[in-house]
């Protein structure tokens, strides 16, 4: 039983890590239509900016988060106009995710140059001490991941609710063309999306960090399940992949113990199947008809 | 490169008049293939590497070359698989090499001696580990490093013969888990392991392969908790063991010894990620390393003398000193050979008999007919003070192995 219980935290607490990476992939997904596979090397390029911070500054890890987070919005914001928005009106949709592809292998290969395939690990900074709840262990940085996940995913509704901003975004993302006619700067919108999305990576790498060391690959880790949590939630919707992020974690955590550590990736992608087989717009997916 | 040298030489006599040219007797040369991976992702250990040989061939060249021949050495650069396998052809075909050195990784020289085996020429290995290299029994195939059964045998014969002794216990009372990742690296050794245990009376409580790119090993360890593992054998890269000894931490679990298997448990990085204190006493198996009792492992002294004055810096990795021992007995061979014939190389190659404690590795000298070096062995060494260092088998130690108490 004890077993039991402290699986399940740690599968929740999985799940919260899972989420916070997941929710700028959903963002951008679902208002700009575009599946970003450069996604884990945004989180990649944060974590570097992370290390570099506390090492070479001498700050804590979440001190860094607003300068990580506004620097990842910046860099959303100039993939967006530079690199995206030129191929917006190529034939093919689907040229702007050969560019994301693209531009993962580009970061990939620089952060190669620059750091080496050596791993950086960012301090600790007592991130990595664990909380007694009895006899159950939790990570104090996977706690704040965890509430920071619920927190972002609420901050964002209320955003895309309430705000002017967030109304145009989400008139963007249901009509482009009527957005367009109504008077909503599309362009703008886009950059805009894609730099909140990276902004979400860039709080994501500043709570990483410090638990996973960083190297030019480490993206590629998470980058898998995110799409999972993604599709699973429901293509757009943020509940939905904070929901699928913590099903994934959980299913992780159980199966690892209860099956074997080689094949919960089969245990994964077997829910991740039968999921999409009973509901294919996800837990959470509008359905047909969303554009 | 060396060619140009003897150009530009013999334009300098030239220049300073014939006298001076007359001097300098050309020696014939003898070309000898060099194919490591010099540029791309193992380009590090893959140039290591190559220095050990480098070092190897100009201390023979000092000492007269081999059958009164200078030794000059082409480069082929095997970046990938299918590089690999053109540079081996270039080398043969265009530069007409006697033999190839290589190769550092497994999978490159599984494919490059291919090329050469065909062609008739001698391949010899120095470092890929992949026991399937030698287990084509290839008639000109030989390598002097230890494989991952090397690996997997040592690993064993420490926990019987260094843990169990150390700690005062029955081997057989030991919970042993063995956990490994689960690509040909680690899935080898990890069967080696499970079946040498077995055999030598060893109580296996876990086996668990797990991916490479594992972002949360919690459960795997709160099984290895649930079994009261008190050995735990981890074959591993860098990621997966920097997050097994954080999460193991993290999640209280202290078994009695933790044995790995070289990959992430050799580099100093992996020691900083995770921390001093907590890597402190970990045992690792691993190919002979620069602190090695140089009464086990004679000339290991003079390699690093060379090595420093060569390249002003210390060794990086302990795959210098392989290549470097590997080449010399090689090259030695060669010198004894009636021609440079690819027979007459085998012949000679064959017939080395070198007792073990006879290299600079540490261990001896004999292939086996499959070509495989069935004296080379893996060492047994600890993190000990945030140090890397020899502690078993207790000839070849610089330090007293530690174990909890």
């Amino acid at each position: 039983m004890d077993t039991f219980v402290q699986l399940v935290i740690n599968g929740l607490m999985l799940g919260g890590l899972f989420a916070i990476i997941s929710v700028g992939l959903t963002l951008i997904f679902g208002i700009i239509r575009l599946v970003n596979f450069a996604h884990g090397e945004l989180l990649m390029v944060g974590m570097y900016l992370t290390w570099l911070g506390t090492t070479q500054l001498g700050l804590h890890p979440y001190v860094l988060a607003p300068p990580v987070v506004l620097a990842l919005f910046v860099v959303g914001l100039l993939i967006q106009r530079f690199i995206l928005q030129p191929l917006l009106d190529a034939r093919d949709a689907h040229v702007q995710i050969f560019a994301t592809v693209g531009l993962s292998t580009a970061l990939i290969n620089l952060a190669l140059l620059v750091f080496g395939a050596d791993l950086y690990a960012t301090p600790s900074s007592g991130v990595r001490d664990s909380i007694a709840l009895g006899p159950y262990r939790i990570l104090v940085g996977q706690l704040v991941m965890f509430v920071c996940g619920i927190a972002v995913v609420a901050a964002l509704h209320l955003f895309m609710e309430r705000s002017y901003l967030g109304r145009a975004i989400r008139a963007t993302a249901q009509h482009r063309a009527a957005a367009q006619l109504m008077g909503v700067d599309v362009k703008r919108i886009y950059m805009v999306t894609f730099g909140i999305g990276a902004a979400c990576v860039g709080l994501a790498a500043v709570l990483v960090a410090p638990i996973y060391p960083a190297s030019p690959t480490v993206g590629t880790y998470f980058v898998l399940t995110a799409f999972v949590v993604v599709v699973l939630g429901g293509m757009g919707s943020l509940h939905g992949a904070f929901i699928g992020a913590l099903i994934i974690g959980l299913v992780d955590s159980l199966s690892g113990f209860y099956i074997a550590p080689d094949l919960k990736e089969v245990v994964i992608f077997g829910l991740f199947i039968t999921i999409l087989l009973l509901r294919p717009t996800g837990l959470f997916g509008l359905g047909r008809g969303s554009e | 490169m060396t060619k140009v040298r003897w150009t530009r030489r013999l334009m300098l006599g030239l220049l300073l008049g014939a006298g001076v040219a007359a001097a300098q007797p050309a020696r014939a040369e003898v070309r000898f293939g060099a194919l490591y991976p010099f540029s791309g992702e193992l380009a590090v250990l893959g140039d290591e590497s190559w220095r050990g040989l480098e070092l190897a061939v100009e201390e023979i060249n000092a000492a007269g070359g081999v059958r009164g021949e200078k030794v000059a050495l082409m480069r082929g650069d095997a970046v990938d698989n299918n590089q690999a396998v053109a540079e081996a052809r270039r080398l043969i075909s265009v530069g007409g090499v006697k033999a190839i050195f290589g190769t550092y990784s497994s999978a490159r020289a599984q494919v490059a001696s291919q090329v050469a085996e065909l062609a008739r020429i001698p391949y010899f290995e120095m470092g890929a580990v992949s026991d399937a290299i030698t287990e084509r029994k290839f008639r000109y195939l030989f390598r002097t490093n230890p494989t991952a059964r090397n690996m997997a045998e040592r690993s064993i014969d420490m926990v019987v013969n260094a843990v169990a002794k150390g700690l005062s216990v029955e081997p057989g009372s030991l919970n042993v888990a063995i956990i490994h990742e689960d690509s040909l690296y680690g899935t080898t050794v990890g069967r080696y392991q499970s079946s040498l245990a077995k055999e030598r009376g060893l109580k296996i409580v876990e086996t668990m392969p797990y991916p490479a790119n594992v972002v949360d090993m919690s459960s795997l360890i709160l099984r290895l908790q649930a079994a009261k593992a008190d050995v735990v054998l981890q074959t591993s890269y860098q990621n997966d063991t920097v997050l097994f000894f954080r999460q193991a931490r993290e999640a209280g679990f202290k078994p009695r010894a933790i044995i790995g298997g070289g990959g992430g448990y050799s580099l100093r990085e992996t020691m900083q990620a995770v921390g001093q204190d907590v890597m402190e006493g970990v045992l690792n198996v691993d190919f002979t390393q620069i602190a090695t009792n140089p009464k086990a492992a004679p000339g290991i002294d003079k390699f690093v003398e060379a090595y420093r004055a060569k390249y002003n810096m210390e060794p990086r990795s302990g795959h210098s000193l392989g290549n470097y021992v590997g080449a010399k007995v090689f090259l030695q061979a060669i010198n004894t050979a009636k021609s440079f014939s690819a027979d007459d190389i085998r012949a000679a190659v064959a017939a080395v008999d070198i007792p073990d404690g006879g290299t600079a590795e540490g261990w001896g000298v004999k292939f086996g007919a499959d070509g495989q070096n069935e004296r080379a062995k893996m060492m047994g060494l600890q993190w000990q003070d945030g140090k890397l260092v020899t502690v078993f088998p207790p000839e070849a130690a610089i330090s007293e192995i530690r174990l909890p108490r």
